[in-house]
C-alpha cells in the first residue's frame, strides 16, 4: 500500500516535501503515544502535569489579559474577580466577638460573591491571591533558570577541563572551592542575610536568591559531566576529528539535559518557598507588592489567624498547590527520563493494551 | 618503496596508578606502508589496545604517559603536536573503529547525524574552510610513489575559515548532497534499508548494525590510516564473521592503511597482510602473515600458535605456555618472555632485552623477532 502512495506521487521538490512532512508527523504522533503512555504509567505526573498547565495559563491570562483588553475593546480586562486593588470603601463590615471584646471588621468569610473570603481591608482573597501569581512563578522559574545557566555553566567548565597540574585544571579547583565555601552556609541564612544586606525590595531579593542557588548546579553539573565525558562515545568524536569545545556543546550538553531538567523542575518549587519564606520573614518583597509571603507574614502580623483563618490559608495554599504541581512534574519527570529509577520504567514496560494475548491467539 | 604512512619508533606508554607504574607499552617500534594491513595480535593486557589509543593519542593523560618515542603519521610528529591541534588530524587523517558498538555512538542524536558529522567535518577541511589534514584527492590511489606530505595544512588553512557552515535552509543544495553522502556510505557498509536507518537512534539498532555504522563514520573521513582495536570481539560469532566479511571486502574496495588490533589469531591470518605480536607490551615479532604463521622465530608466537584450536587436531587437550603473564608494574629484567621460555639462557636476563632483529634470511618483506635464539625456535617441540 505504501508501495502504491509513493507511485502515485508527483516527483520533485513538493513529493519530497510531502514525504518530509509524512515523516515530521509520523515523528510526533509516535512521541504523543510515547507521553501518553508514560502518562498512564504514572497517574500522578499526570496531576502535576495537569496542575502545572492551569498554574501557568492563569498566570500567563493575569499578566496578558490586561493590555489585549485595552487594545481591543478599549478597556482593561481581568480574569481577576475584583481587579488586583480593589478596595471597597467603606467595605462592608461584620461584628466580630472575641472574649468580651466586639468589634468591626471587614473580613467576609468564603461566599460565592467571595470564594476565598476578603481580607481585613475588604479585598477579595481570590484576586489578590491570582495577582501574586505571575510574580512568585517568574521569581521560581526564572530565578532558578539563571542559577541554572550560572551554575551549570561554572559546573561544565569544572567538570570537563578538570586535568590536575594545568592552567584549565587550576580553573577547575578554583570554581570547585568558590562552590564549596557557598555550600558550607545553609542556603536559607545565606540567602537571608544577603537579602538583608541588600534592603528590602524585589530585585534584592532575586539577587539574594540567585547568588545562594547556583552552587548546586555547579555540583550536578560537574558529576555529569564527570561521567559523560569518560563514555566511549565521546571517545569516538574525538577520534572523528571533532574540537574539545564542540564536543562538549554537542555531544556532552545534550547528554546531561535530562538531570538538569528534572532538577529545575523541583527546584521551581524549592526557590518559590525560599522567596516567600524571605518575604515572611519581612526582608523579602515590600508588603504594596501582592506576594504569596509577605501575604502571609502581614496577616499573620495583623492576628487574622483567630478571626479570619481564610486570608492566611488562601496565601499559604497557594504556595502548598504550586510547589506540589512542580513536584510532582519533576518526581515524573525523573522516573521517566532517569533510567537509573527503574520502577517508572518497568511500570511503562507493562503494555497497556490488550492486543498481545490476541496476537498470541493468531500465532 | 614507498614512504610508510604511520612510522613509530620506540614507543614507550606507562600509566601512573596507585599501585605503581605499568609499563603497558615499551620500545614498540613498526612501519605501516601505504595500502597494507598490520595486525597487532596478543593477549589481554599485552598493551594492544594501549598502543592503538596511543598512536592518535586518544589515552586519557593522566593516568596514561607517553614517555618516549615517535609516532610519524604522513611526516609529523604526533607526539610532537600541541594538543590543541590534534583534532585537525583525527577523522580525515587518522580514524578509529573502537571495541565497544553499544556505546561508542550517542545516545542523543539519530544515524543521520552522526554519519553527518563526520562527512561535514572532511568537506569543511577539503574545501579549506576549516584547517585539517586531508587526504590527497585521490586518497586511495596508493600507486604514487609518494604521499605528498601535508603537514603545513595543520598550522595555517588554504583559505580563511569562514566558521561552520551549519544553519542552511532544510531544502538546499548542500543538505541535499549530505544525505546522498550519508546514505551513499552506509550502502557501502552494506546496510540493507539505509533510509530508514537515517532517522533511527542507535538503541533502536543491533550490535552488528552499530559496528557498521561506526566503520561508516570511520571511514567517511576517507582517512589515510584506520585504527581498527578489535573491532568485533564485543560482537556475537555470526555477527562477528558478518563484519569481518565486510571489513575484508571493503578492504579491497577503498585500499586504506589499515591497522587492526585483534586477539584472535584466526581474525589476523584472514585480514592481515603482516602481523606484529605482542607480550606484556614488548613487540616481540613482525612479519608478513604466512611467514610468521608458517615459521615463527620467537617462542612465545611459536607457543601462541601451538595452543591454537585446530579442527585437524582434535585428540589431546590443548597444549598451553608454562606459567602466566608478567605484573606489567614488575617485569622481569631483559627478554619479557624469559620465565616461561624453554630457550632461555644467562643473556636473556640481563638488560637490556633483545631487539628485534631480522630473524630470517629472505628475500621481500622483512621478518623479525626479539629474540638471541630464533635460529633455535623452530626446534621447539
Amino acid at each position: 500500500m505504501a508501495g502504491d502512495a509513493r507511485a502515485t506521487q508527483p516527483a520533485g521538490w513538493l513529493s519530497r516535501k510531502r514525504k518530509w512532512l509524512t515523516s515530521q508527523l509520523t515523528h510526533l504522533r509516535s512521541g504523543l503515544r510515547g507521553f501518553l503512555r508514560i502518562m498512564r504509567a504514572n497517574p500522578l505526573t499526570l496531576v502535576g502535569f495537569v496542575m502545572v498547565v492551569l498554574i501557568v495559563s492563569v498566570a500567563v491570562l493575569v499578566v496578558l489579559l490586561p493590555p489585549i483588553g485595552q487594545a481591543l475593546v478599549g478597556h482593561p480586562v481581568s480574569i481577576l474577580p475584583y481587579g488586583p486593588n480593589y478596595y471597597p470603601s467603606p467595605c462592608p463590615t461584620r461584628i466580630v466577638t472575641t472574649g468580651n471584646y466586639s468589634y468591626p471588621t471587614c473580613t467576609l468569610p468564603p461566599s460565592t460573591e467571595h470564594l476565598l473570603g476578603t481580607d481585613n481591608l475588604g479585598r477579595d482573597m481570590l484576586s489578590r491571591v491570582m495577582a501574586a501569581l505571575p510574580l512568585d512563578l517568574a521569581i521560581g522559574f526564572v530565578v532558578t533558570a539563571f542559577a541554572a545557566l550560572l551554575g551549570g555553566s561554572l559546573g561544565l567548565v569544572a567538570g570537563y577541563w578538570n586535568q590536575p597540574r594545568t592552567i584549565k585544571g587550576a580553573i577547575s579547583v578554583a570554581i570547585l572551592r568558590l562552590t564549596d565555601i557557598f555550600l558550607a552556609f545553609p542556603s536559607l541564612v545565606l540567602a537571608l542575610a544577603i537579602a538583608a544586606t541588600l534592603g528590602r525590595g524585589t530585585l534584592p531579593t532575586v539577587l539574594a536568591i540567585l547568588l545562594t542557588w547556583w552552587p548546586y548546579y555547579v555540583r550536578l553539573v560537574r558529576g555529569e559531566v564527570l561521567v559523560v565525558k569518560h563514555q566511549p562515545y565521546v571517545t569516538a568524536a574525538k577520534a572523528a576529528g571533532l574540537s574539545d569545545l564542540r564536543i562538549l556543546i554537542r555531544h556532552v550538553i545534550r547528554n546531561i539535559l535530562e538531570p538538569v531538567t528534572v532538577y529545575y523542575t523541583l527546584d521551581v518549587g524549592t526557590v518559590l518557598v525560599t522567596f516567600s519564606t524571605i518575604s515572611f520573614i519581612g526582608i523579602g518583597v515590600p508588603l504594596d507588592v501582592p506576594e504569596w509571603g509577605n501575604m502571609v507574614e502581614y496577616y499573620q502580623t495583623q492576628n487574622l489567624m483567630g478571626i479570619a483563618p481564610w486570608t492566611i490559608l488562601a496565601a499559604g495554599g497557594a504556595i502548598f498547590v504550586t510547589v506540589l504541581a512542580f513536584s510532582l512534574l519533576g518526581d515524573g519527570l525523573r522516573d521517566v527520563l532517569d533510567p537509573r529509577s527503574r520502577r517508572a520504567l518497568a511500570q511503562a514496560a507493562v503494555p497497556t493494551t490488550v492486543a498481545a494475548p490476541a496476537a498470541l491467539g493468531e500465532a | 618503496m614507498t614512504e610508510p604512512v604511520l612510522q613509530v619508533e620506540g614507543l614507550s606508554v606507562d600509566y601512573e596508578v596507585g599501585a605503581g607504574t605499568f609499563h603497558a607499552v615499551q620500545d614498540v617500534s613498526f612501519e605501516l606502508h601505504p595500502g597494507r594491513v598490520l595486525g597487532i595480535v596478543g593477549e589481554t593486557g599485552c598493551g594492544k589496545s594501549t598502543l592503538a589509543h596511543a598512536i592518535p593519542r586518544l589515552l586519557q593523560e593522566p593516568p596514561a604517559r607517553i614517555r618516549r618515542g615517535i609516532v610519524r603519521f604522513r611526516g609529523i610528529d604526533l607526539l610532537k603536536l600541541p594538543r590543541w591541534q590534534l583534532p585537525r588530524v583525527r577523522g580525515t587523517g587518522i580514524s578509529m573503529v573502537f571495541q565497544e558498538p553499544i556505546n561508542s555512538l550517542n545516545p542523543a542524536y539519530r544515524i543521520y547525524d552522526q554519519v553527518a558529522e563526520a562527512i561535514r567535518i572532511r568537506r569543511l577541511r577539503e574545501s579549506g574552510q576549516a584547517p585539517g589534514l586531508v587526504s590527497p584527492q585521490e586518497p586511495f590511489d596508493y600507486s604514487k610513489p609518494k604521499m605528498p606530505n601535508v603537514g603545513e595544512v595543520l598550522l595555517k588553512p588554504l583559505v580563511p575559515s569562514k566558521g561552520p557552515a551549519s544553519r542552511r535552509p532544510m531544502f538546499s543544495k548542500d543538505a541535499q548532497d549530505l544525505r546522498a553522502t550519508v546514505l551513499e556510505y552506509l550502502k557501502l557498509v552494506r546496510i540493507n534499508d539505509p533510509d530508514t536507518i537515517l532517522n533511527l537512534y542507535p538503541h533502536e539498532l543491533s550490535g552488528g548494525m552499530r559496528q557498521r555504522v561506526m566503520i561508516a563514520i570511520a571511514l567517511s573521513g576517507r582517512p589515510s590510516l584506520l585504527i581498527a582495536d578489535e573491532p568485533t570481539s564485543a560482537l556475537d560469532i555470526t555477527i562477528q564473521a558478518q563484519v569481518l566479511t565486510l571489513m575484508k571486502e571493503l578492504m579491497t574496495e577503498i585500499r586504506t592503511s589499515i591497522l587492526f588490533i585483534s586477539h584472535d589469531l584466526g581474525v589476523i591470518a584472514e585480514m592481515a597482510d603482516d602481523v606484529g605480536v605482542m607480550y606484556a607490551g614488548h613487540l616481540v615479532e613482525l612479519g608478513p602473515v604466512d611467514q610468521v604463521y608458517r615459521d615463527p622465530r620467537h617462542p612465545y608466537t611459536k607457543g601462541l600458535l601451538r595452543s591454537a584450536p585446530s579442527k585437524y587436531k582434535s585428540e589431546g587437550p590443548l597444549p598451553s605456555l608454562p606459567g602466566s603473564v608478567p605484573n606489567l608494574s614488575r617485569l622481569p629484567r631483559g627478554c619479557p618472555f624469559h620465565p616461561r621460555c624453554v630457550l632461555a639462557h644467562a643473556d636473556c636476563t640481563q638488560d637490556p632485552g633483545p631487539k628485534l632483529t631480522k630473524a630470517v634470511e629472505a628475500a621481500g618483506p622483512e621478518h623479525l623477532a626479539a629474540c638471541y635464539y630464533s635460529k633455535e625456535v623452530p626446534g621447539i617441540p
